[in-house]
């Protein structure tokens, strides 16, 4: 649990930068925020399941 | 050269002088460059973001690169991530000075959270590079 919530803390941070910098309006900032850190969080899940099931 | 490329050329103007201080300041201090131009809410924020994760990366016994091999590894392969870790300005210097951050013994490297923190102060270096740029292309007028 612990782990995942470094993650979604990781992707917080990143994801208010990478919004705050891009687009125009402050609508459309918010929005690619939120989408940024939905990708964050869905792929780091799909790459964790992926990991999971390489045996090193 | 084509004439419409000469009145583009002509069009481009020079970058004023305090972008390339504001752009110095941006990254010595994470989020001094959109205070100084009075963007409160956005240094906060992109500042804010940089200075946090700075910081938990710290807490979490995270450790920071500079030139000095370790552990059989050439001077070389530390040069990437420290241009990261240097991002951070100030933050990387003044840690580097007090000797914080830069230890790489065993016992630290055994914490759960090593890599972890690894990754935020690595991270915080990047987020700060990208905030400098923004802030330069407010001062420069490229952007509102």
């Amino acid at each position: 649990m612990r782990h995942f919530l470094v993650m979604c803390l990781f992707a917080a941070l990143a994801s208010v930068v990478f919004g705050a910098m891009a687009k125009d309006t402050h609508h459309e900032r918010v929005l690619y925020g939120l989408k940024v850190f939905a990708e964050f969080i869905i792929i780091g899940l799909a790459l964790a399941w992926v990991l999971y099931f390489i045996p090193w | 050269m084509v004439k419409t490329e000469r009145v583009a050329a002509n069009n481009i103007e020079s970058t004023p002088g305090n972008a390339w201080l504001i752009g110095t300041a941006a990254w010595f201090i994470p989020g001094i460059g959109h205070a100084l131009q009075k963007r409160w809410f956005r240094a906060a924020l992109l500042g804010g973001a940089v200075w946090l994760s700075f910081f938990i990366g710290l807490r979490m016994g995270g450790h920071m690169f500079d030139l000095s091999p370790s552990q059989g590894s050439s001077a070389l392969l530390q040069v990437p991530p420290m241009i990261a870790n240097l991002g951070t300005g100030a933050l990387y210097i003044v840690s580097w000075l007090l000797g914080t951050g830069f230890a790489d013994d065993p016992v630290q490297a055994a914490r759960a959270t090593y890599e972890y923190g690894n990754t935020f102060l690595l991270i915080a270096g990047l987020l700060n590079y990208l905030t400098m740029l923004d802030a330069f292309d407010i001062a420069a007028g490229r952007k509102e």
